[in-house]
Order: structure tokens, then C-alpha cells, then sequence
């Protein structure tokens, strides 16, 4: 996979200054979008560049917002980043580019209140069904 | 013939680990299932973020109990590249060297698993006796069967002399020629073949498009390998073969693993063969500068992934950790739908589910 042809592609399609591309080490590179962006982003990478592979989605809580991270792999990683700001914690699902997002989807969903529009079944993944609180998050754990 | 719906689950017959079903059934042919994962969810990317680096080699070693290494080996990998340290090449050899003999314990674990359940009770009995030479080799090297606490953040806390490397070569050639018995039970009894032919099959497409790793990625044709593709620590010195078929069934997988076993032999002995001389371990400090880190390496079951966040003091503010069971999960329903209920039990124990693993 060429990174820097699928970062070109990014700039492209985007505007360059929503961009910003970071490497990070082991072989990784690190492209931040706007929330808008990243369904449209994902759409281009499998349909233009066949790149399918979603390693993992990561959700962290940085206090002024929630990060989302898209993990993709194939020979090198690639990863997408965006921020939701936490006044409005939701984003377009990519099931239906990538039917093994289903279970990162739901797993981010519980521990950090994400809403994944569009997700065909958000039941909890990993959590008791009667828990209250995202395990995740800096305050709201949880019992 | 009316549908019934039949609860399986969490503690079930097939595997000692915990996973619920919903089976919706009309007759003997299965028509839907519905999974329930997290009977064993323990928080441990909460917990982490609570404990210092060197705690946590600790706490990531208990993710999985078969795959325990391979756990610490992708987590210490990526802490080792935020902190720049490079390991003294006698410490990357023998890392890999018990990741190489972890694959080897966890598939033959496994093949015993499966047998099992089809009925093939001396098989059973006959993997788990020889898996026992690699656990062995284990125990000597690092005082540990499952749980070796080997790595180290900057390399390993174990070592061997002359000695101990021919008493291991002399147990590898040994469980080759072992290994012989199996390839020919998988490649030709037909009690074996009849339970494991055609049953639980996946495409390559259905492969990609729930982006499955590991062997049964390989056992259904997609040739990817994370030692061969994106090669981490010594495997850039190593000749690796990476073994696919194209069959997509469990007898395909049961094939993959047992051929991939005799390669984690063959790479075994290219690591004690070519063994450097000097250090095992550099020392770490304890503090990790901000940055963050993606580390991937090859588990028994495929890609293991971590995503490793520091914020520049004793503890990390984020660790994420994707296993290679979660995405495999996903692939059950369309495994089991259409299937016998007879065949239940070679389905999950065909795919190779470790759920302490996909729980964390």
C-alpha cells in the first residue's frame, strides 16, 4: 500500500487545511479529518485504493472531546483521526463499507457514549446489559 | 416444521470459556444465531491506564491464556519504540522464540480442542501429550508454562546456555517427526474428513469483508502474514513460508495450522541456530515521553493489534487492544446459518475462539 498516494488522494478530495498528517513510529501514519469527512474518506479508501482491512477502531476521552481513531492496515498502517466535541458525540457507522466495523462500533458505543448513525444493531458488546456508565470515560465509570 | 429458539450458553459443552448463543432453529437445520460476548470482560483498558508501564506487562500477559507472550511482546514493542530503545539482538531472538513456541503449544492446544469435539478422543490425548515438549521448553526457559513474565520493557529477563539450546533442538526434531502423525490424520482419515469437510465454510470475500485475520484468513486464501508482511523485531532475518488453501472449511484450517506448526518449528530452529552472542535486555526508565504508538504482531490467531497513548508520566492514558477473535466472531452467524445443529460444535471449536481474548 502507498501511504503518501492515499494522503494525496485525501488532499484531493478534501480541503488540504481539514488535513493534517502526522507520522508515528513503527511504520504508521496518522491523517486527522473533520467528523464530516471521515465516512466520504473510508469510501474512497476501499473503493479507489481497496484498502478493506480495518484493524480497530479506538475511542479515548480527551476531556474536551471524544477522539475517535480508524486503524487500517495493509503492508503499512494507516490511521484517521477525528474529534467529536462533547456536546454532540456521534458519527456515521461504516458498516456498510465495512461489515467488520460492526463489534468496534458497538464496543466504543458503550464504553464512551458514541452514536454510531446508520449502525444496524448497537445492542452492548462486552458490558452487562443493566450497567449504567462508560467504563472509558474519565468520570462515569460506572458502580 | 415450526422454528424454535434455543439458548446456548454461556457455559456450553464446546469450549471452557464462556459465550452465549441464541440459536433459532426449524427442525435440525439451523436458520439464525445471535451472539452474546463479555461473561469474561475484565477491564483491562481501564485498569491500565491505572498502573505503571511495568505494572501492566503484568496485567497484559493475563489478556489471554494460552497467547500470554504474544501479548506482551506487541505491548513492550510499541513502549520500546516511545521510548526509542532498541533491543540487544540475543533479546529480540529469544522473544521470538517463544512467540514461535507459543504457536506451536497454542495450535496443537487446539487441534486437541477439535478433535475432541468430532469424537476423535485419541487424537485429543495425543496433541495434548505433545504439546507438552513445547510447553517444557517453556517452563525451563522462563519458570512459566502459559504465564512466562519473559519479556521486559528493552528485552527479556531469560537467557540459555550451549547446553540448553542442543537439549531444545534435539525436542524440536523430535516433535517434527511427531507432527507426521497428524498430517496424516487431518490429510487422510475419513472420520476427520467427514466431520470437518465442507463444514463452517467462508470466501475469501466474506474474509475481507469482516476483516479477518490469522488462519482462517490464510485457510480461506488470503494470503497475509504480519511476520512476512510488515516484518517486526528478527522475522526480516528469518525464511518464513506463509501457508494458505483454498478450501475455506474447518478441515482447511485444521491443514493451515498443522503446516504452520511444522514452519514455527522450522523458524525455531533458525532462531537457536543463529543466536547472537551479548546482552538479552538495555535498561528502561520509567517515565515514557508523550507520544502515541501503533504496534501489531502475528498471534497464534492472527493480528494482534495495540494502540498505546502516552501523556508523558508513569502510567499510560490510553491503551486499546483489538484481538484476533473479535473480528472472527462476527463471521459465526453466516458460519452457522444453514448448518446441522450437529455441527455446531465443530464450527466454534473449528475457528479457534480464545473469548478471555476478545473480551479483555
Amino acid at each position: 500500500m502507498n501511504v503518501d498516494l492515499i494522503v494525496e488522494a485525501l488532499r484531493e478530495v478534501f480541503p488540504a487545511e481539514t488535513i493534517e498528517v502526522r507520522p508515528v513510529p513503527l511504520d504508521e501514519v496518522f491523517v486527522a479529518l473533520p467528523p464530516s469527512c471521515i465516512h466520504p474518506a473510508v469510501r474512497l479508501l476501499v473503493e479507489r485504493f481497496n484498502l478493506r482491512h480495518l484493524s480497530a477502531i479506538t475511542g479515548q476521552d480527551l476531556g474536551d472531546g471524544i477522539e475517535l481513531l480508524y486503524h487500517f492496515w495493509d503492508g503499512r498502517g494507516l490511521t484517521l483521526r477525528t474529534t467529536l466535541p462533547l456536546e454532540a458525540t456521534s458519527i456515521v457507522t461504516l458498516t456498510d463499507l465495512i461489515p467488520g466495523a460492526a463489534f468496534f462500533e458497538r464496543e466504543v458505543s458503550e464504553m464512551l457514549r458514541v452514536s454510531f448513525n446508520g449502525h444496524p444493531d448497537l445492542r452492548v458488546l462486552l458490558m452487562p446489559d443493566d450497567w449504567d456508565g462508560q467504563p472509558v470515560m474519565r468520570q462515569g465509570g460506572g458502580e | 416444521m415450526p422454528k424454535m429458539t434455543i439458548p446456548i450458553g454461556p457455559q456450553h459443552p464446546v469450549l471452557k470459556e464462556p459465550l452465549g448463543f441464541l440459536l433459532t432453529v426449524e427442525g435440525e437445520r439451523i436458520l439464525d444465531s445471535v451472539l452474546r460476548i463479555g461473561y469474561v470482560h475484565r477491564g483491562i483498558e481501564r485498569l491500565c491506564q491505572e498502573r505503571s508501564y511495568v505494572q501492566n506487562l503484568y496485567l497484559m500477559e493475563r489478556v489471554c491464556g494460552i497467547c500470554s507472550h504474544v501479548h506482551t511482546t506487541t505491548y513492550c514493542q510499541g513502549v520500546e519504540a516511545l521510548l526509542g530503545l532498541e533491543v540487544p539482538p540475543r533479546g529480540l531472538n529469544l522473544r521470538i522464540l517463544l512467540c514461535e513456541l507459543e504457536r506451536i503449544h497454542s495450535h496443537l492446544l487446539w487441534l486437541g480442542v477439535l478433535a475432541e469435539n468430532i469424537g476423535l478422543t485419541a487424537v485429543f490425548m495425543y496433541a495434548w501429550r505433545d504439546r507438552e515438549i513445547a510447553l517444557d521448553i517453556m517452563e525451563e526457559l522462563s519458570g512459566g508454562r502459559v504465564a512466562h513474565s519473559a519479556n521486559v520493557i528493552g528485552g527479556v529477563r531469560i537467557d540459555m546456555d550451549a547446553e540448553q539450546v542442543h537439549s531444545v533442538l534435539v525436542r524440536l526434531d523430535q516433535l517434527e517427526q511427531l507432527m507426521d502423525a497428524f498430517l496424516g490424520v487431518i490429510r487422510h482419515e475419513r472420520s476427520f474428513r467427514a466431520r470437518t469437510r465442507n463444514v463452517g465454510h467462508l470466501s475469501a470475500e466474506q474474509v475481507l469483508r469482516y476483516c479477518v485475520v490469522g488462519p482462517v484468513a490464510r485457510a480461506s486464501g488470503v494470503d497475509v502474514d504480519l511476520r512476512r508482511d510488515a516484518p517486526y523485531a528478527v522475522y526480516d532475518r528469518l525464511h518464513l513460508e506463509v501457508i494458505t488453501h483454498d478450501n475455506g472449511d474447518v478441515w482447511a484450517r485444521t491443514l493451515v495450522r498443522a503446516l504452520e506448526t511444522v514452519e514455527s518449528l522450522h523458524l525455531c530452529r533458525q532462531l537457536l541456530t543463529g543466536l547472537p552472542d551479548g546482552p538479552t535486555a538495555v535498561r528502561a526508565p520509567r517515565r515514557v515521553p508523550p507520544g502515541e504508538v501503533v504496534s501489531r504482531a502475528e498471534a497464534p490467531r492472527g493480528e494482534l493489534f495495540y494502540y498505546i497513548r502516552s501523556d508523558g508520566s508513569e502510567k499510560p492514558a490510553r491503551i486499546k487492544i483489538r484481538t484476533p477473535t473479535l473480528t472472527t466472531l462476527i463471521t459465526l452467524r453466516d458460519q452457522l446459518r444453514g448448518i446441522h445443529t450437529a455441527d455446531v460444535p465443530t464450527v466454534l471449536a473449528g475457528v479457534d475462539l480464545c473469548i478471555a481474548c476478545a473480551d479483555r
